[in-house]
């Protein structure tokens, strides 16, 4: 090879890249700035910026480094951007009252003039944009386009229904001075007031939205209807002891609440339950010391319609006290066991509805007063008189308090906890008793629960009964809400109680149900009961009490 | 990018702010916001406009206004700090801000009603959902103009991008699927079904043959390798592994699951049950519900500061707060009544909630540690949703 040839060569093609490298370092990017029609831009701002490369981080704007570079068209709509160096840019120009134009570029490139086109935009309502200073006749000619245009659209709106100006009520403050004078901003000697004004706002809304809103309005003003209706046929087989008239036996009891909810005031509900019972529950043939379905507790007479609870309930200091009062079911408010407390959604046996220590036989006339700051921690106390043949609210008044308590235990899920004292005069004597209730998740689908109650219940105006002398009384058991379930809604559980009278009388009581949730509406329960009744001194008996439950409400 | 990293470098960008001006050519007078992460932008419902409210001094300190009957649903700051947009739901139209100087800068038609969107995280993309016209427009922030508009989904509610950008996940809220799209092509490629329909639903036509309540977002976990979306009429969350795209998980929640809010810290989420009012709290480590607590009507948020998480009552009128420690209920806040509040962001150091309180006009300022409030009035009409960039609490309702 020749070697000078070869050096000559070889230094050409040196001269030829470094020529071409600093040839790109001071490329130029230029470019004109038009309207659609073409017209000069003058004053527009053209800015052109490095875009990071795939995959580096965003950058932000003002960044040191960002050596983003703006200048201003001239009078013909040009610009220019000399020493540039190379890389991926973004050119954009911008004018007031005109949208952004915007593209991508390489330099070096092989044209690096580029044309930029700003479009107005179309914004009904907006203050016009001013004539810029230089802009062209074109500029001025398409700011009043865009004026008239806008005004033709704004006047179309306000004619159709769906730009109909929406309006609202609001309650505002103003000020008020001696003479009358209202101003909305503070004025020596005004005082402060707070009336209702209306309001025109520019919200589009939509016919269905519009509907919508109209029937929930309307919803919100009107009575509140709800129905809870549910029939529960139960079979008796007797298990231990001499046979009796219930072995074999059928039961059906139907029940159909009818409840009203009406909102009165700030804060302040009114609820009414009307109840009607009818059939032949099977603690009519059984005797326990406790009922087999939780629904005789609410039969006081026979294919009647019955008021069950009507009362009013406000609540005060930011809504952290809630006082009700009126007709009520105190069981409602007190040991509420968020696994056994509801007859018609979990077990069917009264002994695992409630704590029969409570002693509430009936609802009546009474008061109930909570208080949940919402840590967490929350107290009760309320009255209520059980005794529907009483004369005057002074007699049969159940007393009770409550303290209730969320709890984590270690490893465990969230757990409800509390303890209730009770007293009553239920027949001129002042009887006592407490108990405790808990509800603890072991594991999300898995709830434990427990009560216990001990003390006296009131005495019949005939003097001590069994009951009356004192009963001791604990349940448990576990509820399911997912897992080993057939559907997701689904719940099952089984639990166990005892309840022993200071006289010596015993049950054991035992119950499984799975509760099918066949819709929102529609619940299909089976059930299997089995009580054990060991009285003082006689003969056992058992019986074993399988049962379906169908239950609606809406 | 850390945010520390990246707050180091905003730090540095506004310490030498005014050379850069000098530089870049742009007129002080011209920028409204020097820097983008020291404001709360507000998405004025019935005032159809953004307005920008200083973080510290708590003034507006500009106002974009969009235009009669727009009626913005919710705003978002790219995350290079250079654009907000938000979509026009009664305009079918998508809105380009410039972060800087709040000028109106682009109106681009997109479909029907748009309402919420994402950001690709190298800001490239800017995906609008449309859920009346059962489709994202993709748009391009370079060029500032819309490349596609993506079919076949089902009232999208929410974009969730994963880290490196390449895939995107779409919460159907009239379906029970998350779709799957392919940000290079900006194409549907794959619907996540996240949990079986019961076979009971046959029996309920009137739940299931209604009003449908999908799946409203995924929310991507700490580290974005798995994806949280929860279903409304099923009541579950499922958990998808975003390497294969399938579900490993679901978890059954309370009734009606509005949508689900990551933690911070990556430990827990939650789920805004409506239909039973109480949130359940997901343990992420073993994606089991940890809590099911007591909580109020209508939540239309979660946001978490100071240990806390914060659960937005929208007609009560209350803030719920729970521990995050204790996983226990923590008081409630009042901020009024007859009032309805909206949905709060969270500042970057997680020590304020702005809540937006559409009735009265206002802003809430809740201090996360102590829970006072402080009222912003007179910020626009209905304000529907706040933003802060960089905040790890930036969502819409």
């Amino acid at each position: 090879m020749d070697m000078p040839k070869c050096r000559l060569g070889f230094a050409t093609v040196i001269i030829a890249l470094v020529s071409t490298v600093a040839s790109a370092q001071n490329a130029t990017v230029n470019g004109r700035v038009t309207n659609a029609e073409g017209g000069a831009m003058a004053n527009a701002d053209v800015t052109l910026r490095p875009m990071p490369g795939p995959g580096a981080p965003p950058a932000m704007p003002n960044m040191p480094g960002m050596n983003e570079r703006t200048t201003k068209a001239g009078p013909d709509g040009s610009f220019a951007f000399d020493k540039v160096a190379p890389g991926q840019y973004v050119l954009q120009a911008d004018l007031p009252g005109f949208g952004r134009s915007s593209q991508a570029i390489t330099v070096p490139g092989p044209n690096l003039t580029f044309p930029m086109t700003l479009e107005a935009l179309d914004l009904p309502g907006a203050v016009p944009p001013t004539a810029v200073p230089g802009g062209t006749e074109t500029t001025q000619a398409l700011l009043d386009r865009i004026k008239t245009l806008e005004q033709r659209l704004s006047d179309l709106e306000a004619g159709t229904v769906l730009s109909e100006p929406e309006t609202r009520v609001r309650r505002i403050e103003v000020y008020v001075d001696a003479n009358g004078n209202q101003t909305d901003q503070p004025v020596p000697g005004a005082r402060t007031e707070v009336t209702y004004q209306r309001e025109r706002v520019y919200r589009r809304q939509t016919i269905s939205e519009k509907i919508s809103e109209a029937l929930s309005d309307a919803e919100q003003h009107h009575v509140q209807v709800g129905v809870s209706a549910a029939i529960a046929p139960q079979f008796a087989r007797q298990t231990k002891g001499t046979k009796t008239d219930a072995d074999g036996h059928a039961y059906q009891l139907a029940s159909a609440d009818v409840f009203f909810t009406a909102g009165i005031a700030q804060h302040t509900l009114f609820y009414a339950d009307v109840v009607g019972l009818s059939g032949t529950p099977p603690d009519l043939e059984i005797s326990g010391l406790t009922l087999l379905n939780g629904y005789s507790a609410r039969l006081v007479r026979q294919n009647e319609i019955g008021l069950r609870e009507a009362w009013l309930r406000t609540e005060l200091f930011s809504q952290k006290l809630a006082l009700t009062a009126g007709r009520l079911d105190l069981t409602n408010y007190f040991d509420r066991n968020a696994a056994a407390n509801d007859e018609t959604t979990q077990f069917i046996s009264d002994a695992l509805v409630n704590n029969p220590v409570l002693g509430l036989a009936t609802n009546g006339s009474g008061f109930a007063a909570i208080f949940d700051p919402k840590i967490g921690l929350n107290f009760k106390a309320g009255f209520q008189q059980s005794n529907p043949d009483a004369t005057n609210l002074n007699d049969s008044i159940y007393s009770l308090a409550e303290v209730g308590y969320l709890m984590r235990p270690p490893g465990l899920g969230e757990g409800n906890y509390r303890l209730w004292v009770r007293a009553t005069n239920a027949a001129g004597r002042t009887s006592k008793a407490w108990g405790v209730s808990l509800d603890q998740k072991i594991a999300p689908p898995v709830t434990l629960f427990a009560r216990y109650g001990d003390g006296k219940v009131p005495s019949g105006v005939e003097g001590e009964t069994a009951f009356s002398a004192g009963q001791h009384f604990w349940s448990g058991g576990v509820t399911f809400r997912q897992g080993l379930i057939l559907n997701p809604s689904d719940s099952w559980g089984v639990g166990y109680s005892q309840t022993r009278l200071a006289v010596g009388d015993k049950e054991h009581l035992v119950e499984g149900y799975y509760a099918f949730q066949l819709s929102e509406k529609l619940r299909l329960s089976l059930h299997a009961t089995h009580a054990l009744e060991v009285p003082e001194g006689a003969e056992r008996t058992g019986f074993l009490v399988p049962g379906v439950r169908l239950q609606a409400s809406f | 990018m850390t945010r520390a990293r990246r707050s180091l470098m905003i730090g540095g960008a506004v310490a030498i702010i005014g050379a850069v001006l000098a530089v870049t050519g742009l007129r002080a007078a011209d920028i409204k916001v020097a820097d983008p992460t020291t404001v709360v932008m507000i998405v004025n419902r019935d005032s159809n406009e953004i307005a920008f409210m200083d973080i510290k001094t708590k003034k507006i300190v500009g106002k974009t206004f969009l235009g009669n009957n727009v009626n913005p649903h919710m705003v978002m700051m790219s995350p290079d700090g250079r654009y907000v947009v938000t979509g026009g739901t009664r305009a079918n139209k998508a809105y380009i801000i410039d972060a800087r100087t709040l000028e109106l800068v682009k109106v681009i038609n997109v479909d029907i009603a748009p309402e919420h969107l994402a950001f690709s995280p190298d800001s490239r993309w800017y995906y609008q959902g449309n859920p009346d016209g059962d489709s994202i427009s993709v748009i391009d922030m370079v060029s500032l103009t819309k490349v596609k508009t993506i079919p076949g989904l089902v009232e999208p509610l929410n974009v969730t991008f994963t880290p490196d950008g390449s895939k995107a996940y779409v919460g159907n809220y009239g379906a029970h699927w998350v779709g799957v799209i392919d940000v290079r092509r900006h194409e549907l490629l794959k619907k996540i079904q996240i949990a079986e329909v019961p076979g009971m639903a046959k029996l309920d036509p009137e739940k299931y043959l209604s009003e449908i309540k999908g799946i409203n977002i995924a929310a991507p976990s700490i580290d974005g390798r798995f994806l949280y979306a929860a279903d409304g009429d099923l009541g579950v969350v499922g958990v998808i592994d975003t390497r294969e795209d399938k579900v490993i998980k679901v978890i059954r929640v309370g009734k009606d699951p509005w949508r689900i809010y990551m933690n911070h810290d990556g430990h827990y989420a939650i789920t805004p049950n409506n239909g039973d009012e109480t949130i359940s709290i997901i343990d992420l480590k073993t994606n089991k519900v940890a809590a099911t607590l007591e909580a109020g009507p209508n939540m239309t948020g979660v946001n978490y500061a100071a240990g806390k998480a914060f659960v937005i009552s929208s007609t009560s009128g209350f803030v719920y707060v729970y521990d995050m420690n204790t996983l226990k209920p923590a008081g409630r806040i009042k901020l009024g009544t007859n009032i309805q509040l909206e949905t709060a962001t969270t500042d970057v150091a997680e020590q304020k909630l702005y809540l937006a309180v559409s009735t009265t006009n206002s802003i809430a300022i809740i201090d996360a540690k102590t829970n006072a409030v402080e009222m912003v009035s007179n910020v626009g009409l209905f304000p529907w949703g706040t933003h802060i960039m960089d905040s790890k609490d930036n969502y819409c309702h």
